[in-house]
């Protein structure tokens, strides 16, 4: 029993986390229709700044700050220089060009930084764990998690109540009429990339200090398309609550599932998960459905 | 974007001319050339190290064709080639090495052969496995259908279980001398080069005339418009799962091909890279026809041998620079693919159609 | 017409660097070229990098020394980041360079090449330590200098069981239990644990489930906690440092009550810095010294240290480096012995260099080198150590060859 509650905790608040990087992906989605494998090395990206300016000394929120607003300039340049030339491209290109940019960014960032583990040292939250009954929880997936919710309730509220927000929901529920009010259209991608890049960042460094940051958290990426998946391409509470579903299936499958398929079962679940709900749910849970013309 | 103007003043007076692979007398004497050029004069001239990058391209070719099938011809874009080379190179790997063969077919050395089709048979029903979900799902979801087909058999299945049959640890060894064909050992780039050079073309032929059969036409129907060609009476399901069949057998040739190149295989041959890699060949070499898939390959594996040659010189300035070049690879390999798609969409196809069109309507050639 | 320049001009970027391909280099017919594989950005290379830095220095430090007998050596250091294709393809092109011999790294690739360079009687001194490398029937030309993994770890258990589990007061009412954590897809990996389950079993321990953790695992909390819910004693950790750190750090944040043995790869300097408080009390058995430590020829691998790479501040050199010196010197040692005989071929350097040390001593926390022609296993005697207060000390000189004798010589070969 012990077992499960702490897979189930572990599993909710670092599905928190993907929570957080999959409401980036689905925004580029909406917004801009662009499908963005590149999510993980974005994570990379923002972890790694963070690392550095915090290894030069700079308190830890402080460096979350400067790493939010380097992923706000990052992600305006990557659209323009790179996506605007895509408008109007097939899907498979715009595809490509984002896997093309995710091995650009693996590549710098691990010519920059190298393929070692590196902590945040000294380390941020405790090692000490908390008990809270029965359960053991590490504080910092205490943190994290409450982080990750902070923020979603930010950029949700951002959507909701700002001008900008409005505009960008706007855009993604009909981009003519949005374009024919007024909205510019290119500040609502230049938005949607600038979104999703702070908030891969702050998922990338919540998630690099829990146990250290390398390459591997770069597979994230990764897990996010099951998320989405699962939840729906075009939907944001989808995205939320396909990234806490993915956490609990992940830990869930590695508490469980390792005795029986030794190895690397913790993995590929998300992905065989995903695929058989696809041939059940096609649209996920909340996506709207396509209806195609001929 | 695949025919060819021909220059004024041809004319055919049967149908078997008309629809002759090789339309004229001057393409018939190209051809000639070019088979000349890659069964005797590269194999003669060439040394070692351009007869390794040749086979390189080759086994590219082999699997850049599988994903060319699927993406340019008949639309399903795979993100998971990679595995199903990968079940074609194990297959023929375990056969080779672990099943029992009567003597006499090893004597005779048909060994390596018979397991090259086996190993594509295979290939091509597990990739027909992993193509199901086409029936349900299109476009992005296919993605990550087969994007999950590449983790589900490499990660998992090969990672965890065959490469652990034997006990062999993660990779399995081919010592020198256990792949052979008839009575050739092969054990040196020049003979993988000619089993290379064969295998390639008969793929290649195989599958241009499969392009022009009913099966072709088919695929070219659901590319472009799959309701309606489902509503004209093109069964979808099944035309979708021969090409996934179709392009699982050529992988698997692709990886039982390499494996004789290699002296070991292990998982690690077929990463999601590899995938990532076809798909990026085919789409800078030009999606939507064989040439594209050739191209596409020279290029890849010549710009990345240059980039090393070029590295080189450059490491006594910058040591970093050989020390993290497979990083620099990964680097020029992304911006390789996003300059292509932003400034070449359609390929070096297409440069080498306008080419061969322009000499074609040379000395009148007005635009 | 500008079409056309542009296709000439395609066309000369491809074929003429394909024409200075066809110009090969000559061989300078004094040089003894040797070949080295590392891991500088791979799945390993929190070791491997160390380990890299550590071979240029020592065959510097040959070179300033004479050289083979006058002749100096060339080395071709290639990083194949922990990948087997490329490990492949940088054998083919040590060969075609002309080397006598290969100073590897990873077990995967080693064990793959193995039968190809018994084939082609190239030396093979990597850095795996796998115990299937020893038998010279099977692998005749791989050798490394330092005692196998499955010695080691057979040691490690040992001493912990001796010094450990015999001061608890439960011993001698229940077995203690024993659980493996390693990659289980990597050979390096999963080399040593057949023989530590034999061991633990022939010492009366319990065995339970493996726990797979990646290489580059950061997040190990699911494995910590199957292992606690089975109740493990002892935990035997597989990997490298970063992933044992991750572990160790998880063991002690979801407070498993267990302890920890690690291999020589995961028992570092750094192991200390990352784990912090979490590594005390970590047993280990490093197949050499510690950088720095008071032994015979270290000063030379702290004093070429300092002088070839300033950058690399000397806080951060391992136990690694030191690793590198003693395969490099053992290598040395054997190619002076072949070249004497007048042989410094592949077949020369194994059968009149190798295989002729006895006893031979290069310092640096080695315990002297043997080879046999039937035994390519160094030593029976391995040092275990034990992190108490952030620094390394000696727990137990375990000689498994004189406790075994007879496993020792009939079983133990080879697994």
């Amino acid at each position: 029993m012990e077992l499960l509650l702490m897979a189930l905790t572990t599993g909710i608040m670092v599905g928190g986390i993907y929570a957080l990087v999959a409401l980036g992906w689905v925004l580029i989605y909406k917004c801009s229709g662009v499908l963005n494998l590149a999510m993980g090395e974005l994570t990379l990206i923002g972890a790694y700044v963070s690392l550095s300016f915090y290894s030069m000394g700079i308190p830890f929120l402080l460096s979350l700050l400067f790493s939010l607003i380097i992923g706000l300039v990052l992600g305006i340049l990557t659209e323009r220089i790179f996506l605007d030339r895509l408008i109007g491209e097939p899907v498979l290109t715009v595809i490509m060009v984002t896997v093309g940019l995710s091995f650009f960014f693996k590549g710098t960032v691990e010519f920059i930084w190298g393929v070692d583990t590196r902590t945040f040292d000294p380390p941020v939250f405790s090692m000490e764990p908390m008990r809270i009954g029965p359960l053991i929880i590490g504080k910092v997936y205490l943190w994290s998690f409450l982080a990750a919710l902070i923020l979603l309730v930010a950029f949700v509220s951002f959507f909701k109540y700002t001008r900008w927000g409005l505009a960008m929901q706007a855009t993604a529920d009909d981009e003519m009429a949005a374009l024919s009010l007024g909205v510019s259209a290119r500040f609502v991608y230049a938005a949607a990339w600038a979104i999703a890049f702070m908030a891969a960042g702050v998922g990338g460094t919540l998630l690099g200090n829990i146990n250290g940051l390398n390459i591997s958290v770069g597979y994230l990426g990764l897990l996010v398309l099951p998320a989405v998946v699962l939840g729906g391409l075009n939907s944001v509470p989808g995205a939320i609550v396909g990234g806490v579903i993915i956490g609990v299936l992940e830990n869930l499958s590695g508490a469980y599932l390792d005795k029986y398929f030794p190895g690397g079962i913790k993995e590929i679940a998300p992905f065989v998960f995903m695929t058989v709900f696809l041939l059940f749910k096609p649209y996920g849970l909340w996506g709207w459905e396509r209806i195609e013309r001929v | 974007m695949s025919t060819t103007w021909l220059p004024c003043g041809d004319y055919h007076q049967s149908y078997r001319e008309d629809h002759a692979w090789f339309q004229t007398r001057f393409i018939k004497g190209k051809m000639i050339l070019l088979g000349l050029v890659l069964f005797i004069f590269i194999p003669l001239m060439g040394e070692t190290y351009s007869l390794s990058v040749c086979n390189q391209i080759g086994y590219t070719v082999l699997g850049a064709l599988g994903v060319q099938l699927l993406i340019g011809f008949c639309g399903q874009v795979t993100l998971g080639h990679a595995a199903f080379i990968a079940v074609g190179a194990y297959t023929s790997t375990l056969l080779i090495l672990e099943f029992p063969w009567p003597q006499f077919i090893l004597d005779i050395g048909l060994a390596y052969p018979i397991s090259i089709f086996i190993a594509a048979v295979t290939a091509g029903l597990w990739s027909v496995l992993f193509g199901l979900p086409s029936a349900r799902v299109k476009g992005f979801y296919l993605i990550l259908t087969t994007m999950a087909a590449q983790f589900i058999t490499v990660e998992f299945i090969i990672t965890q279980y065959v490469s652990q049959i034997g006990g062999r640890g993660q990779a399995f060894s081919l010592p020198p001398g256990t792949i052979k064909i008839g009575p050739w050992v092969i054990d040196s780039d020049l003979k993988v080069y000619y089993m290379m050079i064969v295998l390639t073309s008969l793929c290649i032929i195989g599958l241009a005339n499969l392009l022009r059969s009913r099966a072709g036409r088919a695929w070219v129907a659901i590319r472009d418009n799959d309701i309606s060609a489902e509503v004209m009476g093109i069964n979808v399901i099944k035309y979708k799962l021969l090409a996934f069949f179709v392009a699982g057998f050529i992988g698997g040739v692709a990886g039982a091909f390499w494996i004789s190149n290699l002296a070991a295989i292990s998982p690690e041959h077929f990463q999601w890279f590899w995938s990532l890699w076809l798909v990026g060949v085919i789409l800078i070499g030009g999606v939507g026809s064989i040439h594209g898939a050739v191209f596409g390959s020279i290029f890849m594996v010549v710009v990345m041998e240059l980039l090393q040659l070029a590295v080189i010189p450059l490491a006594d300035e910058y040591p970093k620079l050989l020390m993290d070049f497979l990083f620099v690879k990964e680097a020029a390999f992304g911006l390789a693919i996003c300059v292509f798609m932003i400034f070449e969409p359609y390929g070096l196809a297409y440069r080498w159609w306008q080419v061969k069109n322009y000499f074609n309507l040379w000395p009148f050639s007005y635009r | 017409m500008d079409l056309k320049k542009k296709w000439f001009k395609f066309v000369a970027v491809i074929f003429i660097p394909a024409l200075i391909f066809g110009i090969s280099a000559s061989a300078l017919a004094a040089e003894v070229k040797v070949g080295a594989l590392n891991d500088v950005t791979g799945a390993t290379s929190d070791v491997g990098k160390d380990y890299a830095l550590g071979i240029a220095d020592a065959i510097r430090y040959v070179n300033d020394n004479g050289g083979i007998n006058g002749k100096p050596i060339k080395l071709y250091q290639f990083d194949y980041g922990y990948r087997i294709p490329e490990a492949l393809t940088k054998y083919k092109l040590f060969k075609r360079l002309g080397c006598v011999a290969v100073l590897g790294w990873g077990t995967g690739d080693t064990e793959a090449l193995s039968p190809t360079v018994t084939q082609d009687k190239m030396p093979y001194v990597s850095a795996s330590y796998s115990a299937h490398l020893t038998n010279p029937a099977k692998t005749p030309y791989n050798l490394f200098a330092a005692t196998d993994y499955s010695t080691n770890a057979r040691a490690t258990i040992t001493a912990w069981y001796d010094t450990r589990w015999k001061k608890n007061p439960e011993f001698g009412k229940r077995k203690p239990k024993f659980v493996c954590s390693y990659h289980f897809a990597y050979p390096y990996c999963s080399a040593p644990i057949k023989a530590i389950k034999d061991q633990a079993e022939l010492l009366g321990f319990e065995v339970g489930p493996d726990q797979n953790v990646s290489l580059v695992a950061i997040d190990t909390k699911s494995q910590v906690l199957a292992m606690k819910d089975y109740g493990a004693d002892l935990v035997w950790h597989g990997n490298t440092t970063m992933s044992v750190s991750a572990t160790v750090r998880d063991a002690f944040a979801l407070g498993l009550k267990a302890e920890h043995i690690v291999n020589c790869w995961g028992f570092d300097e750094n192991l200390v810095k990352l784990a912090g408080k979490a590594a005390e009390g970590v047993f280990g058995a490093p197949r050499c010294a510690f950088f720095g430590e008071n032994v015979k020829n270290m000063d030379k691998v702290v004093e070429y240290a300092k002088k070839y790479n300033p950058g690399v501040p000397l806080e951060n050199r391992t136990t690694h480096t030191v690793a590198a010196w003693a395969n490099t010197l053992a290598l040395w040692e054997a190619m002076k012995r072949a070249d004497k005989a007048g042989d410094l071929t592949g077949e020369g350097i194994l059968k009149k260099g190798f295989e002729t040390i006895r006893d031979f001593d290069i310092g640096l926390g080695v315990q002297p080198l043997n080879y046999t022609s039937t035994d390519h296993r160094t030593a029976g005697k391995v040092s275990i150590y034990e992190i108490k207060n952030g620094k390394f000390q000696v727990v137990e000189l375990v000689d498994l060859k004189s406790r075994w004798p007879e496993k020792w010589g009939k079983e133990w070969l080879g697994w």
